[in-house]
C-alpha cells in the first residue's frame, strides 16, 4: 500500500530507494515490538494472578487473568488525590511554563538585544550549577508556599535546557517575517504573540510535551515541599507504593514479613500502568504539529 | 487577528487553571497551617516551658512534675494534644477508623507525616528536622547514626530515660527479648534520646530442604556439611524431581546475598562476610579479612564451579521470585516462610503441588557447633520524641500504653471478631488482612504506626505455632555465634573506618564475589588481604579494637548498674 | 560583542557608546518587558538558593547551621585523595562517552529514517511506541533486565548462547557490563531523543525538497544537502547541551544494576559518593562532589560552544 502511495509521488524512485523503504518498515516494526515490551510486561503482569506475578518471568499475556487488581487500585484514595494534583500541576505548569519559556527565549534569540548574551549565559549557568536540596527547601519555606501545590509548580516553570532549545528555534525564523509586521506598526510584544508564536507550533508543542512529562514524572518536589497526603503528586504516591519496605528490611537483616498475604506485586504493576497511561495520550496531540512543513504552511495560511 | 484570538484563548485557559488550582490549594493550605505554627512556637519556647504552661492551666498535668504517672487514657480533661508523627511504613491514610479510635482514647490530634519511601525518606526527614516544621515524633529505619548524633547535639531530641523507667511496657518487652537491645540506644551517661522502634528476632533464618526430593532419591536429612554437599550434588545431578530433565540445582535463594551461604560460613569460627568479629581473647578483626573466611569462601566457590549452586546466585535476583519459582532443593531463608498462608510459598505450591519444603536443623561444620545466623541485638529502626512535642511525658505515656500487648494487637490486627478471629487450632485468622486492600479501601487503619514499636513475640498473631517454634529453635542455635560478632553502639566513634570503610568493603565485595563467580582465584587471598591493608585496614581495625574495649567496659557498667533494667 | 566594545570605548567615545546603549535599550523596551518575568524567575528560584553552594567549603551542620565550620578546600581534596577517585572518574567518562557515542547520533538517524516514511499512520504509531520505554523507571526496567539476562533462563542469555555458543553472565562480566549499560540506556532514551528532531524536521521548507528534486537530486542527496543542513543548528545545540551530562553517567541505572564484581568498570562518581554517604553522611562532601562535576561540565560546554562558533555554527550564546 505504501509502495503505491509512493508511486504517486512524481519523483522516480530507484531500486535502492525501494529496498531502503522495505528495510525501513521492517526495521521500525521490529524496533517497536522491542520497545513496547517493558510496558506490555507491566500491563500483562497487572492483569495476572498474584502467584503468577510473584514467579516473574516473561509476560506476553496475562497469566491467570484478573481485573481485581485494578479495582483495588482505583479504590485507593491516595491514587485518586494524586491524580487530581498531578493533572492540575501538569496542565497549569506546562502551559504557563511554556509561555514563560517562550517569552524568555524570544528576546534572547535577538542578537541585537543589549545584554542578551550575558543573560543567556546566566540562564545557562543555572543548568550546570544548581543549589542543593536544602537551600531549595528553605526558599520554598520562605516564599510561604510550603505544603501547597504552588511548590510543585513554580520551581519547574522554566528550565535553562528548554530555554536554549526554544531560543535556537526562534533564531531560525526568518527576520523578514517580523520586519513586515513591524512596518505595519506592531511592537515586539505584538510581533511575538501574532507572528512568532503561531509560526512555532512544532516547537511550542515540543516544549509543552517536555514540560508536561517533566511535571508528570516529578516526585522530588513532593518529597521536599509537600507534606499533606492529599497534595502528593501521583508519582510520589506511586513511588511510596513501590517502596520495597520488605527488601530494605531484608538488607538490614530483618525478616518482618510475618503477614504477606498480599497482592503487592500486581498492585504495583497496575499502579504503574495507571500512572503512565495519562501522560502517554499527550503525545499524539503534540504529534500533529510535527507534520513536515507546518511552519511554512502557517506563513502561507 | 486570528492569532491574537488564539493567544487570548491560551491565556484564558491558563487563567482558568490557575483559578482552579488556587481554589484547591487554598483550603488545604489553611488546614495544614495550624499544626505547623503551633510546633514553631513550642520549639522556640523549649519543651519544658511548654509543659509547664500545660501544668499551670491543667491540674492533672501538674502531677507530672511530682513524679506521678500520667494515665494517658484519662486525659479527657487535658487539652487535646497535637501529635505529628513522621513514619515510613505502615498505614498511610488520614482519618482511618484506628486513627480516630486512638485520637479519642488518648485525647490527641494525630497528624500523619508519611515519609516518601526508603530512598528519599532520609532526605525528607532531614529537611523536616532542619526546618521549624519538626514533627513531635520521628521514626527512622536507616543507618542514620551520624544524623542522630547531630540531632542530639543540636538539642532537637528529648531525653526520655526517666520516662523509660517510669512507663515500662516497652522497656520490659525489650529486656525480655534481648537485654542488650536497650544498651545500644543508651548514652554513656545513662541518658536516652532515641528508642528502639523495631528489633528483629535474635535470629530469623533457617535451613530449608525439599523433603520430597530427598524421598525421591532415598536420602536422609543431612546433619553435617559433607552430607549437605552430597545432597547438593545429588539434587543437581540425580534428577531429584524425576522429570527426566537436567533442570535442578542444589542450592538456591536470594542472589548476591552472603546469608544464602550461611551453612558453610558457620562451619568456621571468627569469620563473617561484612562485620567485625571478636575471638575468645577479645581480639577484634575484620570478618572478610579473617583467615577462616578463605576456607568457607573456597568451599562455596568450589560448589558454584561444580554447578551445584544456581548460577544466578551471583546476581541480585529477587529472593521471593526465586523461592516462588523453585528449581533448587536447599536454601537458607526466612523462618516466616513456614507460615502456611505466606504469599510466596503459596505461589510456589501453586506451581509445585507435590513439593514439600521443610525447615531442618543447621548442619555441623568443621567447628562442630552448628549455629544459625544471629541478627543484631540493636534495633534496626529507632524513634525519638523531638523538642517540638508540647508534652513529651504525656506522649511517651501514650506510646508506652500502645505498646502493651493487648493494645498492640488491637493497633496492628484490629478488634477480635470484627477484623480477625481464631480458628479451631487457635491460629490467627484475618477477616480484614492488615496488608490487604480492604484495610485501605475501607480506611480501617490496621498496622497503624507500624513499626514504631513492633513486637516479635507471641503478640505477633500472624506467626503460626510451628513458625514460633522454629524461631525459638534458631534463636537458641545462634547465641554462640552472636558472641563472636561485634556490634557498635556508636559507629561515629570509628572515625578511621568512616574514612576508609567504603573502599575496604568495595574491595572485599569485589574479591569475594569474584572468587564465587570464578573471576578471582582463592589462591590470591594473600594479595587480597594485602590490598585491604594498603587501603588502611590495619589502623581502622586497631581503632576498632580500642572502641570495642571501651564499649565492653560500658556494657559491664550498664549491666552492673542495672540501667534501664528495672 | 558588547563586552569587547566596553573595553575599547574609553573617554572620547564614551558618551556615544552610552547614547547608543540607551537608544538600543529604548528601541527594545518591549523585548525587555517580555524577558522580565523569566529573569525574575531565574533570580528567585535559581540564583537565590545558589548562595548556599558555599557549604561545599564548610563542614556544614544542617541542624545547627551556626555550628558549621569553614574548611576551605578540604572537602574537595578529600574527594581527590580517595584511592578510588581516578578509577571512578575514568569509569564515569568512559561510560558517558560510550553512551554519547551511540545515544547522540542514533536519535538523529532514527528521526531521519522515520522522516522518509510515507505512511503517516505507521509513522505516528511508531513514534508513539518508540518513546514508551522512557516512561518505565529504572527500578522496573532493571527487574526485567535481570530476568532477561538470567544465566539459566534469561531470553537474551539463551539468544546469545544460540548465536555464539557461549554462555555469558552479563551482570557480573566486566567486559559485557558496560556495553549492557549502553544498550539499555539507548533502549530507554532513544525514542524520547528523537522528539526534538521531529520538531526540527517539521520546520524544513518542502519547497527546498521540490527544488532539489527538480535539480535531479536523489533521496540521499536531498538528505545530505537539504535535510541535514536544516536541522544542523538543532544538532549543534543538542551536542552542546549534552556536554552537561558528561560526568552524569546515569546514577539510577547503574545503581540498580551494578554489583561489587563490576565496580572496576561500572562504579561512577555518583554511585561512589552515594556509598561514601552511607558510611559517613556528609552533606558538604556531596555538595563538593556535585560542584566538581559542574565545573568540569562548565569548562566542557564553554569549549564545545567555542568550537561550534569557530566552525561557523550558531552556538548556544
Amino acid at each position: 500500500m505504501t509502495m503505491t502511495k509512493k508511486k504517486s509521488n512524481k519523483i522516480q524512485t530507484s531500486l535502492g530507494e525501494k529496498v531502503f523503504t522495505v528495510f525501513n518498515y521492517i526495521f521500525f516494526t521490529v524496533l517497536c515490538l522491542i520497545m513496547v515490551y517493558p510496558f506490555w510486561h507491566v500491563a500483562m503482569e497487572s492483569l495476572s494472578s498474584t502467584s503468577a506475578a510473584l514467579r516473574g518471568g516473561v509476560f506476553l499475556y496475562p497469566k491467570g487473568f484478573t481485573l481485581g487488581t485494578y479495582q483495588s487500585v482505583f479504590k485507593n484514595p491516595n491514587i485518586f488525590s494524586g491524580f487530581r494534583t498531578s493533572i492540575l500541576v501538569t496542565v497549569t505548569g506546562s502551559l504557563a511554563g511554556t509561555l514563560l519559556t517562550a517569552m524568555t527565549a524570544y528576546p534572547l534569540s535577538k542578537s541585537r538585544l543589549r545584554g542578551g548574551k550575558v543573560m543567556m549565559m546566566l540562564v545557562l549557568f543555572t543548568m550546570i550549577f544548581s543549589a542543593g536540596m536544602i537551600p531549595n527547601f528553605l526558599l520554598i519555606k520562605n516564599l510561604g508556599i510550603y505544603d501547597t501545590r504552588w511548590a510543585l509548580i513554580l520551581p519547574g516553570l522554566i528550565s535553562a535546557y528548554n530555554c536554549v532549545l526554544m531560543k535556537n528555534f526562534f533564531y531560525s525564523i526568518p527576520e523578514s517575517l517580523e520586519e513586515s509586521a513591524k512596518i505595519d506598526g506592531a511592537n515586539d510584544v505584538q510581533v511575538f504573540f501574532r507572528i512568532v508564536l503561531p509560526l512555532s507550533k512544532a516547537t511550542i508543542a515540543t516544549i509543552i510535551l517536555f514540560n508536561a512529562v517533566g511535571y508528570w514524572n516529578d516526585y522530588m518536589s513532593t518529597v521536599l515541599y509537600v507534606q499533606a497526603l492529599d497534595k502528593w503528586s501521583l508519582q510520589a504516591v506511586l513511588r511510596q507504593m513501590l517502596t520495597n519496605t520488605q527488601q530494605a528490611m531484608e538488607q538490614a537483616g530483618v525478616d518482618v514479613l510475618a503477614q504477606s498475604n498480599t497482592n503487592a506485586v500486581t498492585i504495583k504493576a497496575a499502579s504503574i500502568v495507571v500512572t503512565t497511561l495519562p501522560i502517554l495520550v499527550v503525545y499524539p496531540f503534540v504529534q500533529k504539529y510535527f507534520v513536515k512543513g507546518v511552519m511554512i504552511g502557517g506563513v502561507k495560511g | 487577528m486570528k492569532h491574537l484570538k488564539k493567544a487570548l484563548c491560551l491565556v484564558l485557559a491558563l487563567a482558568l487553571c490557575v483559578g482552579l488550582f488556587s481554589a484547591c490549594g487554598g483550603d488545604g493550605g489553611s488546614s495544614s497551617a495550624a499544626p505547623g505554627s503551633s510546633q514553631t512556637e513550642s520549639k522556640q519556647d523549649g519543651s519544658s516551658s511548654e509543659a509547664a504552661g500545660d501544668d499551670a492551666s491543667e491540674p492533672e498535668g501538674g502531677d507530672t512534675a511530682s513524679g506521678d504517672k500520667i494515665d494517658p487514657t484519662a486525659c479527657g480533661d487535658m487539652e487535646t494534644m497535637k501529635v505529628s508523627v513522621a513514619n515510613l511504613s505502615g498505614y498511610s491514610q488520614d482519618g482511618s477508623m484506628m486513627q480516630k479510635h486512638l485520637e479519642e482514647k488518648y485525647n490527641i490530634d494525630i497528624d500523619l507525616i508519611v515519609l516518601p519511601g526508603w530512598t528519599d525518606g532520609p532526605t525528607k526527614l532531614n529537611t523536616l528536622m532542619a526546618s521549624d516544621d519538626m514533627p513531635s515524633l520521628i521514626w527512622w529505619g536507616w543507618a542514620n547514626d551520624k544524623e542522630y548524633q547531630q540531632w542530639k547535639d543540636a538539642g532537637l531530641l528529648v531525653e526520655v530515660s526517666e520516662y523509660y523507667n517510669k512507663y515500662t511496657n516497652m522497656r520490659d518487652y525489650y529486656n525480655s527479648m534481648n537485654p542488650m537491645t536497650l544498651f545500644y540506644d543508651t548514652e554513656d551517661d545513662g541518658k536516652m534520646y532515641r528508642m528502639p522502634a523495631s528489633c528483629a528476632e535474635p535470629a530469623c533464618e533457617s535451613l530449608y530442604i525439599r523433603q520430597d526430593w530427598l524421598d525421591n532419591l532415598d536420602m536422609e536429612v543431612p546433619t553435617t556439611i559433607e552430607e549437605l554437599n552430597e545432597v547438593l550434588r545429588a539434587f543437581t545431578e540425580d534428577d531429584p524431581d524425576k522429570n527426566g530433565k537436567d533442570d535442578t540445582y542444589g542450592l538456591g535463594g536470594a542472589g548476591r546475598d552472603w546469608r544464602s551461604f550461611w551453612p558453610w560460613l558457620q562451619g568456621y569460627d571468627y569469620t563473617h562476610y561484612d562485620r567485625f568479629v571478636v575471638d575468645d581473647q577479645g581480639k577484634v578483626g575484620y570478618g572478610p579479612a579473617m583467615d577462616n573466611t578463605k576456607l568457607w569462601l573456597g568451599e562455596v566457590a568450589e560448589l558454584y564451579k561444580k554447578g551445584y549452586i544456581k548460577p544466578n546466585m551471583t546476581t541480585a535476583t529477587d529472593r521471593e521470585q526465586e523461592m516462588a519459582n523453585g528449581g533448587f532443593g536447599v536454601t537458607y531463608t526466612w523462618c516466616t516462610w513456614t507460615n502456611k498462608d505466606d504469599a510466596v510459598m503459596k505461589a510456589f505450591y501453586d506451581a509445585h503441588p507435590n513439593a514439600k519444603w521443610v525447615a531442618i536443623d543447621m548442619v555441623k561444620g568443621a567447628n562442630g557447633d552448628p549455629q544459625d545466623d544471629p541478627s543484631t541485638s540493636a534495633a534496626w529502626s529507632k524513634f525519638a520524641i523531638t523538642s517540638a512535642c508540647s508534652d513529651p511525658e504525656r506522649l511517651f505515656a501514650i506510646w508506652d500504653d500502645m505498646a502493651e500487648r493487648d493494645n498492640y494487637i488491637e493497633r496492628i490486627y484490629g478488634f477480635e471478631g470484627e477484623h480477625y478471629t481464631f480458628d479451631e487450632d487457635g491460629e490467627y485468622s484475618p477477616i480484614i488482612h492488615p496488608d490487604g486492600e480492604e484495610n485501605t479501601t475501607q480506611n480501617i487503619g490496621l498496622n497503624f504506626f507500624y513499626p514504631i514499636f513492633y513486637r516479635t513475640d507471641d503478640a505477633q498473631l500472624s506467626k503460626t505455632k510451628p513458625t514460633l517454634a522454629l524461631f525459638e529453635k534458631v534463636i537458641e542455635t545462634s547465641r554462640a555465634r552472636a558472641d563472636q560478632l561485634v556490634e557498635w553502639q556508636n559507629v561515629t566513634e570509628l572515625t578511621e573506618w568512616q574514612d576508609v570503610g567504603t573502599d575496604i568493603t568495595d574491595e572485599a565485595g569485589r574479591y569475594m564475589w569474584g572468587v564465587i563467580a570464578g573471576e578471582e582465584s582463592i589462591d590470591d587471598w594473600d594479595k587480597y588481604v594485602d590490598t585491604l591493608k594498603g587501603l588502611g585496614l590495619e589502623s581502622a581495625v586497631a581503632q576498632a579494637q580500642e572502641v570495642y574495649d571501651a564499649q565492653n567496659a560500658k556494657v559491664k557498667a550498664y549491666m552492673d548498674n542495672k540501667v534501664n533494667q528495672g | 560583542m558588547d563586552t569587547g566594545s566596553t573595553k575599547t570605548a574609553r573617554a572620547p567615545q564614551n558618551r556615544g557608546w552610552w547614547a547608543r546603549l540607551g537608544r538600543d535599550m529604548l528601541r527594545d523596551r518591549w523585548l525587555y518587558l517580555l524577558l522580565l518575568p523569566g529573569i525574575v524567575f531565574f533570580i528567585i528560584f535559581k540564583y537565590v538558593p545558589m548562595y548556599d553552594l558555599r557549604i561545599a567549603f564548610m563542614e556544614y551542620n544542617m541542624f545547627k547551621p551556626e555550628a558549621s565550620q569553614w574548611v576551605g578546600w578540604e572537602q574537595f581534596t578529600s574527594l581527590f585523595a580517595k584511592p578510588a577517585f581516578l578509577k571512578v572518574m575514568k569509569n564515569t567518562v568512559v561510560i558517558s562517552l560510550w553512551k554519547m557515542l551511540f545515544g547522540f547520533p542514533l536519535p538523529i538517524i532514527l528521526a531521519l529514517m522515520m522522516n522518509e516514511m510515507r505512511s503517516l499512520k505507521f509513522k505516528k504509531a511508531a513514534q508513539t511506541l518508540l518513546y514508551l520505554p522512557y516512561f518505565i523507571s529504572w527500578v522496573i526496567l532493571s527487574g526485567i533486565i535481570i530476568d532477561f539476562l538470567d544465566p539459566t533462563s534469561g531470553i537474551v542469555t539463551n539468544l546469545i548462547r544460540a548465536v555464539t555458543g557461549e554462555s555469558i553472565q552479563v551482570m557480573t562480566n566486566r567486559a559485557a557490563f558496560v556495553p549492557m549499560l549502553v544498550v539499555t540506556d539507548l533502549y530507554k532514551g532513544v525514542g524520547w531523543g528523537t522528539i526534538v528532531y521531529f520538531a526540527a524536521l517539521s520546520g524544513v521548507d518542502p519547497q527546498l525538497y521540490e527544488a532539489a528534486a527538480i535539480d535531479g537530486a536523489k533521496k540521499f542527496k536531498q538528505l545530505l544537502h537539504v535535510t541535514l543542513p536544516a536541522i544542523m543548528p538543532t544538532i549543534i545545540v543538542m551536542l552542546i547541551l549534552s556536554c552537561n551530562n558528561i560526568l552524569n553517567a546515569g546514577f539510577d541505572q547503574i545503581f540498580m544494576l551494578y554489583s561489587e564484581t563490576v565496580y572496576e568498570v561500572a562504579d561512577v562518581i555518583d554511585t561512589y559518593v552515594y556509598r561514601i554517604g552511607i558510611q559517613k553522611s556528609s552533606y558538604s562532601f556531596s555538595t563538593a562532589a556535585g560542584m566538581f562535576k559542574s565545573v568540569i561540565a562548565l569548562a566542557l560546554i564553554v569549549s564545545v560552544n567555542w568550537a561550534a562558533k569557530k566552525s561557523g555554527n550558531e552556538g548556544v550564546w
